[in-house]
């Protein structure tokens, strides 16, 4: 199973599903699609402690953590 | 034996018992717990040790190789730090949004350690010395 992480007032809101099926896979990638339309950034993790940003979807990440768009404070 | 030793102990203490009890059984899922747990899994090793034992952690800027330390809180908590430790600037910049600290600390690593130069573009800078240790080092 893959996850996509969301961060919100909760915590975080986590979206399972099965990069083998086809299906969830689109519902996956149409979720990444609008969360970056909506600002958020990607990213997941390539070993311990390191980040990768991502752009596009990537099928094959096992965990991608979203994080809403940033301001100066 | 423990109901007896309940109901002989004053109300102030068993409001004491109540409260670690929920913290304890409950406490685990609250929003910020969730974000720290979050937090803990996206760290390096050091990073977490350092985190667990200081409320802090540093990390390198991807563009400059700056070290920035990132104390825990939601705002005005980033320092850009000398060799020394020591910190030279104060840079506020947050996930929008009211996110818990956790949270908040994990978004500010990535931005970081992944678009440095985008991070402080948009970063409001203060006197590092605006805070005192005392004020990162609340608890939990």
């Amino acid at each position: 199973m893959a996850t996509q992480i969301v961060m919100d007032q909760t915590g975080d809101t986590r979206y399972e599903f099965d990069p083998g099926n086809a299906e969830a896979l689109a519902r996956a990638e149409q979720r990444f699609r609008e969360l970056t339309g909506a600002g958020f950034t990607a990213a997941f993790r390539t070993g311990p402690g390191d980040v990768t940003r991502i752009k596009a979807f990537d099928p094959t990440a096992q965990e991608t953590l979203f994080y809403p768009r940033l301001v100066g404070g | 034996m423990f109901a007896a030793l309940w109901f002989h102990a004053p109300a102030r203490a068993r409001l004491h018992a109540l409260r670690e009890l929920y913290r304890r059984f409950f406490g685990e899922n609250t929003p910020d717990a969730r974000g720290r747990r979050l937090l803990a899994e996206w760290l390096s090793p050091e990073q977490r040790a350092q985190f667990e034992q200081y409320r802090y952690f540093d990390v390198i800027g991807c563009d400059t190789g700056k070290r920035y330390r990132i104390h825990y809180g939601t705002a005005a908590n980033v320092h850009e730090i000398d060799d020394a430790g020591l910190a030279t600037m104060g840079w506020c910049f947050v996930p929008s949004g009211f996110l818990v600290p956790g949270d908040v600390m994990l978004a500010q690593k990535i931005a970081l350690e992944t678009d440095e130069k985008g991070a402080l573009a948009l970063a409001n800078r203060f006197p590092p010395a605006t805070h005192s240790e005392h004020f990162y080092r609340r608890p939990f």
